[in-house]
């Protein structure tokens, strides 16, 4: 199991997918505003499975 | 208050070797951190929500929590707490020894083996066919994901509710797995998983873990 340049990204976006879209929730104000989360994407770049979190995010806040 | 994980109440105790403020229910214990109101999460929060969660999944077995719940106080916790904590100590009890690996099938062409031009169509027709070349690619892909996805279902070899997987979440990567599994497993399914990537030429296996069961760690 090799990591080939085509894979570099994977393992930051495979976990960054998990700490926003999995896990136990209690409902508490959710933080992440659109504007933190767009940091948030921008900053990883790549984190296109949590796109649907984004919008969520941003119609909850 | 930001949540990080659940833990049994017998266990609360590593909350404190880890700096962190534990909540206490009669069936489980929730551990979280200060969060200042109206703070904007960045990425180091994000990471640093992993290596804490880690830190307690290491000593002691618990839920990961989602990032993102955060509470103005420890008692608002605490009444979310005493809600769900039977829920919470059911998922504990089965979950608690378990770890996740996180199992992802990358293209090797990182998923532009067939790369559409982008010099627009000449005609109408031209368009129709291109969308058409791009459908067919599309539905190809997933064919072939959903081979590769039963194929390390097979090797995983464990109960079909221990692992979940979705095939070509992104165009780089054809599956992305999880899989519950147990310590003493992880060396046998690692070494399986190997010998499989090396039998498949189209993809790239990478293996991440062990890690807390986020992807089995649900609210219901």
């Amino acid at each position: 199991m090799t990591r080939e340049p085509a894979t570099l990204d994977v393992p930051l976006v495979e976990l960054v997918d998990r700490l926003l879209n999995r896990g136990v929730v209690l409902t508490g104000e959710l933080t992440i505003s659109v504007a933190g989360v767009d940091l948030i994407y921008l900053g990883l770049s790549v984190v296109l499975s949590s796109v649907d979190t984004i919008r969520r995010a941003g119609a909850e806040v | 208050m930001l949540l990080r994980a659940i833990v049994a109440p017998d266990d609360a105790t590593v909350g404190d070797d880890l700096g962190l403020t534990t909540v206490s229910g009669a069936a489980v214990a929730a551990l979280g951190s200060p969060w200042d109101k109206g703070r904007v999460a960045g990425e180091p929060d994000l990471l640093d929500h992993h290596r804490i969660i880690q830190s307690v999944f290491e000593r002691v077995p618990c839920l990961p929590a989602r990032f993102g719940s955060v509470f103005p106080d420890e008692d608002a916790l605490h009444s979310r707490l005493v809600k769900r904590e039977v829920d919470f100590a059911s998922q504990l009890a089965r979950l608690g020894h378990r770890c996740e690996l996180a199992i992802t099938c990358a293209w090797r062409d990182n998923g532009v083996s067939s790369p559409v031009s982008i010099v627009p169509a000449s005609s109408g027709r031209a368009y129709l066919e291109r969308g058409l070349q791009r459908s067919r690619g599309d539905r190809e892909r997933e064919v072939r994901a959903e081979a590769i996805a039963a194929r390390l279902r097979t090797e995983l070899a464990t109960e079909p509710a221990f692992v979940r997987h979705r095939t070509c979440p992104r165009p780089a990567v054809a599956v992305s797995m999880s899989a519950l599994v147990t310590r003493d497993e992880i060396n046998g399914i690692s070494s399986r998983l190997e010998r499989v990537g090396a039998q498949l030429p189209d993809v790239t296996i990478v293996v991440q873990g062990p890690w807390a069961p986020y992807t089995f760690a649900v609210s219901k």
